[in-house]
C-alpha cells in the first residue's frame, strides 16, 4: 500500500453536514425522500478513499451532488461542499453551470455507474475523445490527438482501440477506455461509481489496476463507490460505511476491517464470502429503512442488537474514536447525553 | 379510480381541459334525445334565418334547425367513431398480441394478411363499396368496413410491443408458474399494449370521423341520418356559402373540430398517466 | 434396474449462425458438454464461468427455453425434446424451476408479486382450494425466511432486492421440485447479502432433497455451498471435479488464473 498521504495538506474535498432530499409533488402528492441526511467528510490529495453501503443507502445521491450532477427531483437542501483545487477553490452549492463547465473534466471527472454504456455506439473512440475532452484543452487538434494517445500508452491500452467501434470492444474494454476518456485532462478529483460491477472477475482485477495505476500516476484524489467491500480492501486508503443516508463509519481501510466497531460494520465485514471459508453468513435482520420515513434516532436501531434507549431518541454523532477513526454509535463511544 | 380522474383533473391542465371540450360536445349530443324536431324531417321551421332566438344557430335551406340538426348530427358522428374505433382496437389486440408472442409461421401469416390490409386503399375502396351498395348502404355496414380496415397498421405497433416483452424474464417467470398462453397476453402483456392502444384510438376516432365526414360530403353514404358530414353535404347541394348562409357549414365544422381537440387533449394527458415507465419513475420515486 | 440419473446431459452444443448470406459466421455458445445429476443423492452443482462461457446458454437448454443443436438432456430418463404437449410441459415445470439472475426484471412491475406464488401453486402444483394454496405459499416463503403477510398484495419496487430474490426462490419451491436451476443468483444483490441466499440454497438442498445447478461467476459463493463444480471457458469445459478440491487446488491455467484474480476481502 502506498504510504499514507500526509495529513496536513489541506484536504481536496470538504463536505459539511450535506443534505439532499429527493422531493417529488406529482398530482397532488408529496413525497421527501431524504437520501443524503447529514453528511460530513473530507478527501484529501493522492487519497483514494471509498464509500460502501448496501443499495438505496445514499452513497450514489452523495456523489452525484459532490459532481454537481444533480438534477430535479434530487435537491441540496443545506450544508456545503468545498473544493479546493491547485488554482481554485469552489464551492459546490453554490456555483454556476459557466464556474462547473470551467472544472468539469479538467479538474474534477466523473466515472458514472454502466460507464462502459457512456460511448456513442455509432461513433468511433478518437471522436469520443473528442467530443468530451477536446473543448477543455486549450490545444489545436494534432497535439490533442498524440496527448491521447500518450495518456492511453501510460494506462496500458494499444492506440488501435481509437479506431474501434465500441461494439467492437468488450465490456471491460470499453470501461477501461470510459476511465481513460475520464482523466484525460488529468483531473485533480476523481468520481468513480461502481466501476466494475458488471464486469467477470479477471476483468475487474485488471480494471480496478488500471484505477490504481491512473491514480497513483496522476496524483489526484479519488472517491470509489461501490456496495463490494472486497474492492475496498483490495484499492482504498480511507474508507467510510453508509446506512440510510448518513456516515456510520470511517477509518483507514485496515482498521476498519481489522477492527470494525460500529455493528452494521462488522455485520457487512462478517457476512462477505471467502474462498476457503466454508459456512453460510447469518443476515441481518429486517431491511434498509424506508428515507422517505425513516425511524427516529439512530437510523440504524431497529436491527442492531446493541440497541439501547437513547437509540431510539437521538442520532449518534459521528465521533473520532481514535486518530482518524470516527463511528456514529452510543454503544461503541459512549456520550453523555445533551 | 375516480380519485384518479380527480387527480389528473386537478393538476393537468390538457387533462382537464379535454374534458371540459369533450363533456360540452357529450352534452350536446345528449340533446338530441329530446329534440322538438325529428331529424330526417324538413321544412318544419322557416329556412334560410340567421342565428337568432328562438333558432340559437340559424336554420337551414332545408327548413331544419341548425342546432337541433347538430345534436343529431354529432351523436351519430360519435356513435359512428367510436363503433368503429373499439371494433378495430379489438382486431389490432388480437393479431398483434398473437402474432408478437407466436412469432414464427404464424407470425408471418399474420403480418402478410397484415401488410395487404396497409396498401389497401381505403377511400377507393369505400367508394366502390358504395356503388355496389347504393340504397342498402348503411351506417352499420360502412362502420363494419372501415373497422376491417383500419386495424392493420396498429396491429404492426402492438406486435413490437408484443415481441419486445416475449423475450423479457417476467414472461418466463410466467410460463414456469404455469400461466397459459392467453393469460400471459391478456394479464402480463396488455398493461403495457394499453397505452398505444389508447393514444391509437385517438387517433383512430378522428380517422374515422374525418373519413366519414369525407365521403358525406361527397354524397357517398347514406345522406337520410343526419350526421355531420351529411349536414355539409346538404349545404353544399344548397351552396350555403354562395347563397351568404354560413351558420349551416360554420357550426358543424367548428362542432367537430372541438370534438377533435377535445379527444386529442384528453388522449395526451391520459398516456403520460397510463404509460407504465412514467407511471413507474413516479410510483418508485 | 436401477434409476436414471436425475439430469442426463450428453455431448450437447448449441451453435448460433450470425451473418448474412455471403459471410455466415459461426458462434459455439455451448460446444460438447455432458455431466450428470444423480438421482438418489441432492446435490449442488456449480458451472464457473466468465460472460460468453455459455454458462447460460447451457441453463436454459436445461430449462428447455432454447433447443440445443446437437446432444440430448434427459431428465428422469425422458428426452427434453419429446416434451411437447401442454400437459408434459406441466409435468416438467413441475419438476424443473429457474431463479433468474435479476430478480427486478424476473417479475412483471405492474403487478403484485404474490400473483406469481398462486399461480405456480395453482397450476404446476396442482393445489385446488384458496385456502390451501395460500397455505402452501405461506410455507414456501417461511422456508426462505418470510411470510405471506409480508409479501401479500406487494409491488416488486416495494420490496428489496434481497428480498424480492427470496420470493423467486419460494415461487419456485411451491412445487417441490426435483431441480432448480439458479442463473446468476446473486450477482444482482448486494454483496453482504449473497452469503445469506446462497445459504439458503445450501439449506433446501440438505433439507428439502432439491439438487441446485449453481451457475457464477463468483467463486467465493461457489466455495462455500458446492459439492461438485465445473468451470467453463467459451463453451467447454475445463475443469470438473469435486468443488473444494478443485478450488483449493485448480491445474488447468485458466482455472488458476480464475482463482488468482478473485480479491479477498483482506487489506491489501
Amino acid at each position: 500500500m502506498s504510504p499514507p498521504p500526509s495529513t496536513t495538506a489541506a484536504p481536496v474535498l470538504t463536505v459539511s453536514d450535506l443534505r439532499a432530499y429527493y422531493r417529488t409533488s406529482a398530482f397532488g402528492a408529496e413525497r421527501e425522500v431524504k437520501a443524503v441526511d447529514g453528511v460530513s467528510f473530507h478527501v484529501g490529495a493522492n487519497e483514494i478513499y471509498g464509500l460502501a453501503g448496501e443499495s438505496s443507502c445514499g452513497k450514489t445521491t452523495l456523489i452525484k451532488t459532490i459532481a454537481a450532477a444533480t438534477q430535479p427531483p434530487l435537491q441540496v437542501v443545506s450544508g456545503t461542499i468545498t473544493f479546493q483545487f491547485r488554482d481554485r477553490r469552489m464551492s459546490i452549492t453554490d456555483v454556476d453551470l459557466e464556474g462547473l463547465a470551467a472544472i468539469r473534466w479538467k479538474h474534477l471527472s466523473y466515472i458514472m455507474q454502466g460507464s462502459m454504456n457512456v460511448l456513442n455506439p455509432v461513433r468511433r473512440i478518437s471522436h469520443s475523445f473528442v467530443d468530451f475532452a477536446f473543448r477543455h484543452v486549450a490545444k489545436p487538434m494534432p497535439e490533442f490527438l498524440d496527448s491521447v494517445r500518450a495518456h492511453l500508452q501510460r494506462l496500458q491500452l494499444e492506440s488501435e482501440i481509437l479506431d474501434a467501434y465500441p461494439h467492437q470492444l468488450s465490456g471491460g474494454m470499453r470501461q477501461r477506455v470510459a476511465i481513460a476518456l475520464a482523466t484525460v485532462c488529468r483531473p485533480e478529483f476523481i468520481i468513480a461509481d461502481e466501476p466494475t460491477t458488471a464486469l467477470d472477475v479477471i476483468v475487474q482485477k485488471d480494471v480496478l489496476g488500471m484505477i490504481k495505476e491512473v491514480q497513483r500516476a496522476l496524483r489526484s484524489s479519488l472517491i470509489l463507490v461501490t456496495h463490494d467491500l472486497a474492492v475496498h480492501a483490495h484499492v482504498c486508503d480511507r474508507l467510510g460505511i453508509m446506512y440510510a443516508g448518513r456516515l456510520v463509519e470511517e477509518g483507514r481501510t485496515a482498521e476498519i476491517f481489522g477492527q470494525p466497531r460500529h455493528p452494521y460494520t462488522r455485520h457487512l465485514i462478517s457476512s462477505l464470502p471467502r474462498i476457503g471459508h466454508v459456512g453460510s453468513g447469518k443476515g441481518l435482520e429486517g431491511t434498509p429503512p424506508n428515507l422517505a420515513a425513516p425511524p427516529a434516532g439512530c437510523r440504524f436501531h431497529p436491527r442492531c442488537s446493541l440497541a439501547m434507549d437513547i437509540c431510539r431518541r437521538q442520532n449518534p454523532p459521528l465521533s473520532e474514536l481514535s486518530v482518524g477513526h470516527r463511528v456514529a454509535c452510543f454503544a461503541v463511544t459512549p456520550e453523555s447525553p445533551t | 379510480m375516480l380519485r384518479i380522474l380527480r387527480d389528473l383533473f386537478r393538476h393537468n391542465r390538457e387533462f382537464a381541459v379535454g374534458v371540459v371540450l369533450l363533456t360540452a360536445v357529450l352534452v350536446v349530443a345528449a340533446m338530441s334525445f329530446v329534440s322538438p324536431y325529428p331529424p330526417n324531417d324538413s321544412f318544419v321551421v322557416p329556412p334560410d334565418l340567421p342565428p337568432s332566438w328562438p333558432h340559437i344557430l340559424g336554420t337551414t335551406s332545408r327548413g331544419q334547425d341548425v342546432f337541433w340538426q347538430l345534436t343529431c348530427a354529432i351523436r351519430n358522428t360519435l356513435l359512428f367513431g367510436f363503433t368503429v374505433a373499439i371494433l378495430s382496437r379489438i382486431f389490432a389486440l388480437a393479431i398483434g398480441l398473437v402474432s408478437g408472442y407466436a412469432g414464427g409461421l404464424i407470425d408471418r401469416a399474420l403480418m402478410s394478411i397484415n401488410d395487404t390490409f396497409i396498401v389497401i386503399p381505403l377511400f377507393p375502396v369505400l367508394v366502390l363499396f358504395y356503388f355496389v351498395l347504393r340504397d342498402s348502404m348503411s351506417w352499420v355496414l360502412l362502420a363494419l368496413v372501415m373497422a376491417c380496415l383500419g386495424w392493420a397498421y396498429d396491429a404492426r405497433l402492438i406486435r413490437s410491443v408484443a415481441m419486445s416483452l416475449r423475450t423479457r424474464e417476467f414472461t418466463e417467470t410466467s410460463i414456469f408458474s404455469g400461466m397459459s398462453t392467453r393469460q400471459i397476453l391478456l394479464q402480463e402483456h396488455l398493461p403495457y399494449v394499453l397505452p398505444i392502444v389508447f393514444s391509437t384510438t385517438m387517433n383512430n376516432i378522428n380517422w374515422s370521423i374525418g373519413l366519414e365526414v369525407t365521403l358525406s360530403v361527397l354524397g357517398f353514404t347514406d345522406i337520410n341520418t343526419p350526421t355531420i358530414g351529411v349536414m355539409i353535404y346538404w349545404a353544399n347541394q344548397h351552396t350555403a356559402m354562395v347563397a351568404g348562409i354560413w351558420w349551416w357549414i360554420a357550426f358543424p365544422v367548428a362542432l367537430v373540430v372541438i370534438t377533435f381537440i377535445g379527444l386529442f387533449l384528453l388522449a395526451v394527458s391520459m398516456n403520460e398517466y397510463i404509460d407504465p415507465r412514467s407511471r413507474l419513475s413516479r410510483v418508485a420515486a | 434396474m436401477t434409476e436414471p440419473p436425475l439430469l442426463e446431459v450428453s455431448q450437447v452444443a448449441r451453435t448460433y449462425s450470425m451473418g448474412g448470406l455471403l459471410s455466415r459466421h459461426r458462434v459455439h455458445a455451448v460446444d460438447g458438454i455432458s455431466f450428470e445429476l444423480p438421482a438418489d443423492r441432492p446435490e449442488i452443482l456449480t458451472v464457473i464461468g466468465e460472460s460468453g462461457s455459455g454458462k447460460t446458454t447451457l441453463a436454459r437448454m436445461i430449462l428447455k427455453l432454447v433447443p440445443p443443436t446437437r446432444g440430448t438432456i434427459r431428465l428422469r430418463g425422458t428426452d427434453l425434446s419429446s416434451i411437447r404437449s401442454g400437459r408434459d410441459r406441466l409435468a416438467f415445470m413441475r419438476l424443473v424451476q429457474p431463479i433468474f439472475q435479476n430478480p427486478f426484471q424476473a417479475f412483471n412491475p405492474l403487478k403484485r408479486v404474490d400473483r406469481y406464488l398462486f399461480a405456480t401453486a395453482r397450476r404446476i402444483a396442482g393445489i385446488r382450494t384458496a385456502q390451501e394454496i395460500e397455505a402452501a405459499s405461506d410455507q414456501a416463503l417461511s422456508k426462505v425466511g418470510l411470510s405471506l403477510t409480508e409479501v401479500r398484495g406487494r409491488f416488486p419496487h416495494e420490496l428489496s432486492g434481497g428480498q424480492l430474490q427470496r420470493v423467486a426462490i419460494a415461487r419456485a419451491l411451491i412445487s417441490s421440485p426435483a431441480l432448480i436451476v439458479a442463473d446468476e443468483p446473486v450477482s444482482m444483490v448486494d454483496a453482504s447479502l449473497r452469503m445469506s441466499i446462497v445459504g439458503l440454497l445450501r439449506n433446501l438442498c440438505d433439507g428439502m432433497g432439491v439438487s441446485i445447478l449453481y451457475i457464477t461467476h463468483d467463486l467465493a459463493t461457489a466455495y462455500s455451498i458446492s459439492d461438485r463444480i465445473m468451470i467453463m471457458r467459451r463453451g467447454r469445459v475445463v475443469e470438473a471435479g469435486e468443488a473444494r478440491a478443485v478450488l483449493d487446488n485448480p491445474q488447468h491455467p485458466y482455472s488458476i488464473l480464475l482463482k488468482a484474480a478473485v480479491l479477498s476481502p483482506e487489506p491489501a
